[in-house]
C-alpha cells in the first residue's frame, strides 16, 4: 500500500469510527468490586494526587463501587500495571495506547475532546524571523520533538519529512537534522523554538496556545500532520465489560452541564466521546512502520 | 459596542491575555515558563511550592512596609495544591543533602532578625542547590529511566524560579542552560513501553548537561557575590553587565485573568440601540478603558487596564496579587508596589467594586471620598496607577464611557424598587423584614439606608462595625452605602469582601445588631436579597456565533473607528495612544482566535495600524487617510471569517 493511500484510508477509518460509536452497554451486575486507575504524571505528580481524589470520588459514587488511583512512574509502569493486573484503567496518547494495545491487550474505551473535535494535528513549528519557509529548510539544523513516545509529539512531525522524502521511516533523523531533542512535553517542545534554543519543534498543533501572545507572534507553523486521534482512555483487556460499561457512562456524564466542572480533574478535555480500536488503524501502521511494532 | 473583556497580564511584558473564558485553555502564569512536566493537549504546568513560595518572598520584600508576617507565612506553609509537603521549609530541607548547610534555619533567622537580604541569599541559595541536588539524584538514578526523568522534572521545576530571569539579562546562558535541559531529557532515556521505543540513556552526555547546569547555577546564584538583588529580583551574576533591566513581574498564584463566566456588559446607548461607533467620546473612552497605556509602570508594562478590575464594568472576583490582595477580588491601590508616590503605608485592600449603574451611585470610593466621578477617575489613573495627567478628552471620554455602565435588568423588582409579583413568598417576607425597624439598629430598618425607591442608595456613609478603626474613638472608618441591585452577583461583601455569600451577610447583622432573627427569618431575608439583587442574563454567552475573539475583535474595530474623527481633526496625540492600543491588543487577541490559522490576517491587520500610526506621527495625514481606507477595506475581507 503506498503511503498516501494508507494515510488516506486511515483517516477515513478514524472518521467511520468516530462517527459511528455505539451507546455503551447497559451494565449488569458488576462482579469486579473495585476499580483502579493508574495515571501517568503529565504533570507535578503532587498536584495529580488531588486531582486523582476529586476523580476517583466521582466515579466511586456513580459506579457503586470502590474506586483507587494512583500515579506511575510512567507509560511503561502504566501499562505494566494493566498486564498484572494493578490498575483496570488508564489515560494515554494514541501511540503509547497502540503499543498498549499490542503488548498487553489494552483497549480503547474512550477519547478526549479538545475544541470540540476528538482528532487534531501535529506540526512543525519554527521562528517567524528565521527564514525558515519549508521543510527542506530545516535540513541540518535543530529540532525539539517532545517525547520519543508521543503520537504528535514525535511519530507525525517526524513522518512529514518522510513524506517530504528527506528522511526513510526508521532511519536516524539525525540524517537529516543536525541535532533531535526530547524536551518532555509540547510546550517544553514549543518554548525551545520561541527562545531560540533550537531551530524547529514538532508537537500538537494545540502547543501553539501553551505559547504566550507575545511568543505567538514571533512563532508559526511550515507543515502540518494528517488527523491524529486524540488522548485515550484504555483499560485492561480482560477487565469486565460491565464494568467497562459502568465507567464508560460515568465519564461520559462528565460532558453534562452539571458534571462538567469535573473535568479539570482529569487532564482537563472538553469532555469524552466513545471510539474503538479501528480509529487507531492509521497510528498503528505508522507505529508498524517505523518499527514500533515488529509484528 | 462592548467593552473588552480584562486583561489576563502575569507578569509577561505586556503579557495580556484574555483567554480564560476558554475553560480549556490553560494559558495562566506562563510568566516563568516551565521546563518540567510532559504536557497532555492543552495543560499549563502548576508551580511547585518551594520556587513559589521563594518569588513570593522576593516580591514581598520589594514592598514598603514588608509584611514579616506574610514572608514567615510563605516558608511554614504550603499554598500550592497537592504538595505532600507541610512547609515550605521542609522542600528546602532537603537541600541539606548537597553540601550540608541547614538553609531552612538561615531563612527562620533572616525572618526572625528581618534581614531582607540574608533572606534573599540563603533562599537563593536553597533553590539553586535543590536544582543541583535533583540532578545529581538523576545522575545516580539513570538506569531507571522513568525515576531518572522524574529528578530531572523536579530540577527544572526548581529552576523554573531563575529562568525568566536568566532570559532577561543573560541571552547567552540562557541559550546554554537552555539546550542543557534540552540534552537531560533528551539523553535521559526512556522506557519506552513493553520496551517498544524504548531508548538507552546516554550517561556522558547527560552527565555533561547536569555540569553545565551546576555550573551555571554555582558561579551565578551560589557565589559569594551571589545574585543581583536590586529590586529583589534574582539576576544571575552573569546578568549584571547586561544593565538589561526585568520587566514587572508578578508571582506565583497571582491571577488576572477574567472571570469566568465573564459578565455582560450593558451600555444604556446599545440597549436604546445606538451605535457606539456614531458616539465618538464614548468610544474613544471605551478604549481607555482598555488600555494600559493610561497607566505608568509596572501597571503598564503588566498589561493592567480599568478593565482588568472592573470587568466589563462589573467584578473580576479571580483578581488576586499575593502581598497586594488578601483575598481574591480585592487589591490594595494605594500600596507601595503600583506608586510608591501614593504608598498610604497601610494594608487596607479594597473589595473590587462593580462600576454597573455608575452615574446614579455617587459619591464615589468606598469611602465615598470622591464626589465628582472625574475626579475619581482621575485618581486611579494619575495616583493609584502612577499613570500621566489626563489630557482633557481623555478624561472627558474615560467618563463619557463610565456613565454608560447599566445595571443588569431586575427581574423581580418594580420601579419603585418594590418586588413584583413574580417574587417568591420567601423573597416577600425577606422584603417586610428588610423594612422593619430593629430596635439593635437603632429602629432603623435595612431599607433606612438601602432605599428601596432610590435604587437601595441613600449617599451616605455610615459606620456598620465592618472597619478596622485606628483607636477605640476614631470616627475613621465609614463606608459609602452599596447598591444591591445586581448584588447576586457581586460576591465576596464589605468593603473589603471578607464575607462570601449574602447569607453570611444576614448571619453578621443578625449577630452585630442583635436582630434576633430565627432560621426562617434569616433564610427568608437570604432570598429577599438574592431576589432584589437579581440580574437578567449575567454573563456572556459563547457559541459558535458569538466566540471570545469576536467579541474582542468587534470592540477593536470599533476603537479604530475614531480615526474616521481624528484624523480629520488632525489629532495625533489621541490618534496614538488609540493605535498604540489596538494594534497591540489585536497581536495579542489573536491567542483567542478559534482557528490560529486566521491570525497572518489579524496581524496584516495590526501591521496596517501601525503603519497609520507613522504616517500621522510623520505629519503625512494625507497618507494617514488612504491607508484608513485600506484598513477599512480588510476589515470588510476578513472581519467575517474571524471566529
Amino acid at each position: 500500500m503506498n503511503r498516501g493511500f494508507r494515510k488516506a484510508t486511515a483517516v477515513l477509518a478514524t472518521a467511520v469510527a468516530l462517527c459511528a460509536v455505539q451507546p455503551a452497554e447497559q451494565a449488569s451486575a458488576i462482579s469486579q468490586d473495585k476499580l483502579t486507575l493508574a495515571f501517568i504524571p503529565q504533570e507535578n505528580p503532587e498536584k495529580l494526587l488531588d486531582d486523582i481524589s476529586v476523580i476517583r470520588d466521582y466515579l466511586s459514587e456513580e459506579m457503586g463501587m470502590e474506586v483507587d488511583g494512583y500515579v506511575t512512574l510512567d507509560h511503561a509502569a502504566a501499562v505494566e500495571a494493566l498486564r498484572n493486573g494493578t490498575a483496570d484503567i488508564s489515560f494515554m496518547g494514541a501511540l503509547p495506547y497502540v503499543l498498549a494495545h499490542h503488548h498487553v491487550n489494552a483497549q480503547v474505551v474512550l477519547a478526549e475532546v479538545y475544541r470540540g473535535s476528538p482528532t487534531y494535528r501535529a506540526r512543525v513549528f519554527v521562528r517567524r524571523d528565521s527564514g525558515i519557509t519549508r521543510l527542506a529548510d530545516l535540513r541540518g539544523k535543530s529540532i525539539a520533538f517532545a517525547d520519543p513516545i508521543s503520537e504528535s509529539g514525535y511519530l507525525y512531525p517526524l513522518d512529514l519529512f518522510a513524506d517530504a522524502g528527506f528522511l526513510t521511516p526508521g532511519d536516524d533523523p539525525k540524517t537529516f537534522f543536525s541535532s533531535v531533542y526530547f524536551a518532555g512535553g509540547y510546550q517544553q517542545a514549543i518554548q525551545a523554538v520561541a527562545n531560540g534554543y533550537v531551530d524547529a519543534a514538532g508537537a500538537s498543533q494545540f502547543a501553539e496556545l501553551l505559547l504566550t501572545p507575545e511568543q505567538l507572534l514571533e512563532v508559526t507553523s511550515i507543515a502540518e500532520s494528517d488527523l491524529i486521534p486524540s488522548h485515550a482512555v484504555i483499560a485492561r483487556g480482560d477487565l469486565d465489560p460491565s464494568v467497562v460499561a459502568a465507567f464508560k457512562r460515568a465519564m461520559l456524564k462528565l460532558n453534562q452541564d452539571d458534571y462538567r466542572h469535573l473535568l479539570q480533574y482529569v487532564y482537563g478535555p472538553d469532555g469524552y466521546i466513545e471510539i474503538d480500536h479501528t480509529a487507531f488503524a492509521g497510528v498503528e501502521a505508522l507505529a508498524r512502520e517505523y518499527g514500533y511494532l515488529q509484528e | 459596542m462592548s467593552s473588552r473583556a480584562p486583561t489576563a497580564p502575569l507578569a509577561t511584558t505586556h503579557g495580556r491575555r484574555r483567554l480564560a473564558v476558554l475553560a480549556i485553555i490553560v494559558l495562566g502564569a506562563l510568566f516563568l515558563l516551565p521546563l518540567t512536566g510532559r504536557s497532555h493537549i492543552i495543560r499549563e504546568e502548576p508551580w511547585h511550592p518551594v520556587p513559589a513560595a521563594y518569588l513570593r518572598s522576593l516580591f514581598y520584600l520589594k514592598l514598603q512596609p514588608v509584611d514579616w508576617a506574610l514572608v514567615r507565612a510563605e516558608y511554614e506553609s504550603v499554598r500550592e495544591g497537592g504538595s505532600q509537603l507541610d512547609s515550605v521549609y521542609d522542600g528546602i530541607a532537603l537541600a541539606a543533602e548537597l553540601h550540608g548547610t541547614d538553609h531552612a534555619a538561615a531563612i527562620r533567622d533572616a525572618i526572625a532578625a528581618q534581614d531582607a537580604e540574608s533572606l534573599s541569599v540563603s533562599a537563593t541559595r536553597a533553590v539553586s542547590q535543590l536544582v543541583r541536588l535533583h540532578l545529581r539524584r538523576a545522575l545516580a538514578k539513570l538506569d531507571t529511566p522513568g525515576a531518572a526523568l522524574e529528578e530531572v522534572h523536579q530540577a527544572s521545576r526548581m529552576y523554573r524560579a531563575f529562568d525568566r530571569f536568566v532570559r532577561a539579562t543573560d541571552s547567552q546562558g540562557a541559550r546554554e542552560l537552555g539546550r542543557a535541559w534540552l540534552e537531560l531529557t533528551t539523553t535521559v532515556g526512556t522506557a519506552g513501553v513493553g520496551r517498544r521505543g524504548s531508548r538507552a540513556a546516554d550517561r556522558e552526555r547527560f552527565a555533561g548537561a547536569v555540569e553545565t547546569v551546576e555550573g551555571y547555577l554555582t558561579a551565578n546564584y551560589e557565589s559569594d557575590g551571589g545574585p543581583s538583588m536590586t529590586g529583589f529580583d534574582p539576576v544571575p551574576v552573569a546578568g549584571r553587565a547586561s544593565m538589561t533591566s526585568v520587566a514587572p513581574w508578578l508571582p506565583p498564584a497571582s491571577d488576572l485573568n477574567d472571570q469566568d463566566p465573564l459578565p455582560r456588559l450593558v451600555l444604556n446607548f446599545e440597549e436604546r440601540g445606538v451605535d457606539e461607533k456614531d458616539l465618538f467620546l464614548v468610544t474613544y473612552g471605551d478604549m481607555l478603558f482598555d488600555s494600559p497605556e493610561v497607566f505608568g509602570e509596572p501597571a503598564r508594562s503588566l498589561g493592567l487596564t480599568c478593565s482588568t478590575c472592573h470587568n466589563r464594568s462589573d467584578i473580576n472576583r479571580r483578581f488576586f496579587i499575593p502581598g497586594i490582595s488578601t483575598r481574591p477580588g480585592n487589591v490594595d491601590v494605594d500600596g507601595h508596589y503600583f506608586n510608591p508616590r501614593f504608598n498610604d503605608r497601610r494594608a487596607d485592600a479594597l473589595d473590587i467594586p462593580s462600576l454597573r449603574g455608575l452615574r446614579f451611585t455617587a459619591p464615589y470610593g468606598r469611602d465615598g471620598r470622591f464626589a465628582s466621578l472625574p475626579d475619581f477617575t482621575r485618581n486611579v489613573v494619575v495616583n493609584e496607577f502612577a499613570g500621566e495627567e489626563p489630557t482633557p478628552l481623555m478624561l472627558d471620554a474615560l467618563v463619557a464611557y463610565l456613565l454608560e455602565f447599566d445595571w443588569l435588568p431586575a427581574p423581580y423588582l418594580q420601579p419603585d424598587g418594590r418586588l413584583n409579583d413574580a417574587a417568591s413568598d420567601s423573597a416577600r417576607r425577606g422584603e417586610a423584614l428588610f423594612n422593619r425597624p430593629f430596635e439593635g439598629m437603632g429602629d432603623r430598618a435595612c431599607s433606612t439606608c438601602h432605599v428601596a425607591s432610590n435604587n437601595f442608595l441613600d449617599g451616605q456613609r455610615h459606620d456598620i462595625g465592618t472597619g478596622d478603626r485606628s483607636s477605640p474613638g476614631a470616627r475613621d472608618t465609614f463606608f459609602d452605602t452599596p447598591t444591591l441591585i445586581g448584588v447576586a452577583h457581586t460576591a465576596p461583601y464589605f468593603h473589603d469582601g471578607a464575607v462570601a455569600t449574602l447569607a453570611e451577610v444576614v448571619d453578621w447583622f443578625n449577630t452585630q445588631f442583635h436582630l434576633g432573627l430565627e432560621d426562617g427569618q434569616r433564610a427568608d431575608l437570604t432570598t429577599y436579597l438574592e431576589t432584589a439583587g437579581e440580574g437578567v442574563d449575567p454573563y456572556e454567552v459563547f457559541d459558535e456565533d458569538n466566540t471570545p475573539f469576536q467579541l474582542f475583535w468587534g470592540e477593536l474595530s470599533t476603537f479604530a473607528s475614531t480615526l474616521s474623527t481624528l484624523i480629520p481633526a488632525r489629532d495625533a496625540e489621541h490618534a496614538d495612544l488609540m493605535l498604540r492600543t489596538v494594534a497591540t491588543d489585536l497581536r495579542l487577541d489573536a491567542s483567542a482566535l478559534e482557528d490560529l490559522s486566521q491570525a497572518p490576517k489579524v496581524f496584516e491587520l495590526a501591521d496596517c495600524l501601525d503603519d497609520i500610526r507613522a504616517a500621522i506621527n510623520a505629519n503625512d495625514w494625507d497618507r494617514a487617510a488612504r491607508l484608513y481606507t485600506e484598513y477599512q477595506a480588510l476589515e470588510v475581507a476578513y472581519g467575517p471569517d474571524f471566529r
